[in-house]
């Protein structure tokens, strides 16, 4: 318990204020959630008080613990609070040994050749001779030694978060040619960079099925692709079979990406990928690292996790039906691994199949239980 | 439309044709009937292929009786003349449905047949007759079979889904109900028309003595519901014969999530829906609704369409034999790929 009371009031604070945030989903967006989570652990870190890492730890931990509690469907602030455990432990093992924390070889081998981690090799030359000696008299010495190379950790992942639209929307005029037909659905952020920024160098059509589930949200994105300079109609979801013969490819957002490679993403997407399947029509998801969740979706055929408002659906003003008639509304759909084809990620493209690599390099096991 | 002006990505569905103004402009003689029809067309107050069909045919008795045969010629060759301002007019209302197409092309063939030398009024009659007999035999009569049909593959416990709103699948399903089968209704809808929502819920649970237990939900809901659905009921406003199903925008949706689950899929449809000829996709033949009647649920910003934005609402779809598991016809059970087979069946060399 005292590694909890170390922590000082104010942090505490912040862990609470945005708790209840999330519970009354004042937060929205994947993204939105993600930054707040980084921002109120970085209060956190900075006011913690510890003497070796497993006190670091469990004080992240049950911070981290705290806030998926408040709002379990919100993965990626379980996702944001592994990310920064990895980071501070990978840190701490760099600083304190010659060698990095030994992992799995083929993750070593592969990351190797990724830029990030000779960045990181910078630091760590400068780093390793301070940790070998400090005052163990100072109960504090050990925390205010480590806490600079935290603090560059959480920034990091500040940062990546920050350039998520940037670095997916990167390669955009790679994955469209010009005269392209692409098929999207409803609205969202990553996709929308995506799009406008291979607009900027390919002539290409979008058509938009306008999400009858979520308020009609696909007419949102519309208006914005319209007004980028991107021929685009506006379909009902009931024509996406019909009009899938002409489509050259489906990109669409996701929720979340579990372990097996599905996702969760906005109601409609399972029929869409189906009907593209069908077709033979490939499936692109963009999406951001950060919300590659280590779970599985083992219980539920279907991903309706979570059910919006039945108002949407059937008004109150159809009187008599309202009360003898039962209506579903659900958020979110599961869409099976099969039915994708790529993942466009601010990392790189992965096929689902590798995500459980991606997911092994990005968070360490023992967190998969927060 | 100027095609100078059209952004190059929009020309590709240029052949969907634009949902022209209401027909308010009358060319020609044309019966009131036919222009009252004609309104109620393009307002879409009459929907379904049934319901136009037999409209249709109601309102050519009604012309057929107000004609007269002009002094030189005979009735057998100049009322076909004199039906094809009539007809050009209603399409102008709106494209002519499959159903409206059979009836008429019947409806010629009856005339040319007709005796030369019986007296006017009288062949007045018998066309007439021909044609109740028509709407009696190939639509009235045909449903009952269709719902005796399709109501043995309702039993206790059922959940069944249906989706929009087909005049002969709300029959099967308020029939099987009045023979005391307790099944219970999933109704999918889908915009742009939302018929699913008032007329089919507001008959299904207004039923006595214990209205039927009712879902509704929308289309991208329906992988959720389907884990729980026996069977699913469709209906049909055309059927080609490879065996495609031809119908309102979204059944080709529901079909292949149901196929990818392993429900069964029955198509309910009256032989006179069927039409010679294969369409491969929902792009040869296609209607686009005119946006004063769409409907949307809840609230939403309203979209006009711009120099880059373009509002296309397909009101129907195809969908591929391989999703469909039996077609109910008034000669049985069929399975889709014995489509072509039924003029056989109806003792007829042609449809």
């Amino acid at each position: 318990m005292a590694p909890e009371l170390r922590g000082s009031a104010s942090s505490h604070r912040a862990v609470e204020t945005l708790a209840a945030k999330l519970r009354r989903r004042q937060v929205v967006g994947s993204r939105a959630a993600a930054l707040e989570t980084v921002l109120v652990l970085r209060q956190v870190v900075s006011k913690a008080r510890f003497s070796n890492l497993e006190q670091l730890v469990s004080i992240i931990r049950s911070a981290g613990r705290t806030l998926v509690e408040a709002q379990p469907k919100e993965h990626s602030v379980g996702n944001t609070v592994r990310k920064v455990l990895h980071h501070v432990r990978e840190e701490y093992h760099t600083a304190t040994r010659e060698t990095t924390k030994p992992s799995f070889s083929i993750a070593k081998f592969v990351s190797q050749g990724q830029p990030r981690k000779q960045a990181t090799g910078a630091a760590r030359t400068e780093i390793k001779g301070i940790l070998k000696d400090y005052d163990t008299s100072d109960p504090d010495a050990f925390a205010k030694m480590l806490k600079p190379v935290l603090m560059e950790a959480i920034q990091y992942v500040l940062d990546e978060l920050e350039t998520v639209y940037d670095n997916v929307a990167k390669n955009a005029k790679d994955h469209i040619h010009s005269d392209e037909i692409i098929l999207t659905l409803g609205k969202s952020r990553t996709v929308e960079e995506f799009l406008i920024t291979a607009a900027h160098n390919r002539n290409y059509t979008v058509i938009v099925a306008e999400t009858a589930l979520r308020k009609y949200e696909g007419r949102e994105m519309a208006k914005s692709l319209s007004s980028a300079g991107i021929s685009t109609f506006l379909v009902p979801d009931s024509s996406i079979f019909a009009l899938m013969s002409r489509v050259n490819k489906v990109i669409l957002g996701a929720h979340a990406i579990l372990a097996n490679g599905g996702m969760f993403a906005i109601t409609g997407s399972q029929i869409a990928a189906t009907a593209a399947r069908a077709h033979s029509t490939p499936v692109v998801v963009c999406v951001g690292q950060f919300k590659i969740t280590p779970l599985w979706n083992l219980y539920h055929e279907y991903g309706a996790l979570d059910f919006g408002n039945p108002s949407d659906v059937l008004r109150f003003d159809e009187g008599n039906l309202v009360d003898k008639v039962d209506v579903v509304n659900p958020y979110y759909d599961y869409v099976r691994p099969e039915l994708i084809d790529a993942f466009i990620t601010n990392d790189g493209d992965h096929p689902p199949s590798s995500i459980y690599r991606l997911l092994k390099e990005t968070y360490d096991d023992e967190d998969t239980e927060l | 439309m100027d095609s100078k002006n059209i952004p190059r990505g929009l020309k590709i569905f240029s052949h969907f044709g634009l949902p022209k103004p209401v027909g308010h402009t009358v060319k020609g003689d044309i019966h009131p009937a036919i222009i009252r029809l004609g309104l109620l067309f393009s307002e879409f107050r009459i929907c379904g292929a049934n319901a136009r069909a037999i409209a249709t045919l109601t309102a050519f008795k009604k012309v057929i009786q107000d004609y007269t045969t002009p002094a030189q010629s005979s009735l057998s060759r100049h009322l076909v003349t004199h039906l094809s301002p009539q007809i050009t007019h209603l399409v102008a209302a709106r494209p002519m449905s499959v159903t409206m197409g059979n009836a008429i092309r019947q409806l010629k063939l009856e005339i040319s047949k007709m005796d030369f030398d019986m007296v006017e009024q009288e062949a007045k009659n018998s066309l007439c007759e021909k044609i109740d007999n028509y709407i009696r035999d190939r639509i009235i009569f045909a449903d009952e079979v269709i719902q005796d049909l399709a109501g043995k593959k309702i039993k206790d416990g059922d959940i069944i889904l249906a989706f929009a709103r087909s005049s002969i699948v709300e029959k099967v399903l308020l029939r099987a109900h009045e023979e005391g089968k307790k099944f219970s209704v999933i109704v999918v809808d889908s915009p742009p028309l939302l018929e699913g929502c008032k007329a089919l819920l507001t008959t299904l649970t207004n039923t006595s003595p214990n209205p039927i237990p009712c879902t509704y939900a929308l289309l991208p809901a329906l992988p959720s519901l389907l884990t729980e659905v026996t069977t699913v009921l469709l209906g049909a406003h055309a059927l080609f014969s490879n065996g495609a199903v031809y119908s309102r925008a979204g059944t080709a949706l529901v079909a292949m999530m149901a196929k990818g689950h392993g429900v069964p899929v029955v198509v309910c449809c009256e032989t006179y829906k069927f039409s010679e000829g294969v369409m491969v996709d929902g792009f040869g033949k296609n209607e686009l609704a005119p946006s004063k009647i769409t409907r949307s649920t809840g609230d939403s910003i309203n979209v006009t369409p711009s120099t880059n934005l373009e509002i296309l609402n397909p009101l129907y779809d195809l969908t591929p034999p391989t999703f469909i598991t039996a077609v109910v016809t008034e000669v049985g059970l069929i399975p889709p790929s014995s489509i072509s087979s039924i003029p056989l069946a109806l003792g007829k060399s042609t449809l």
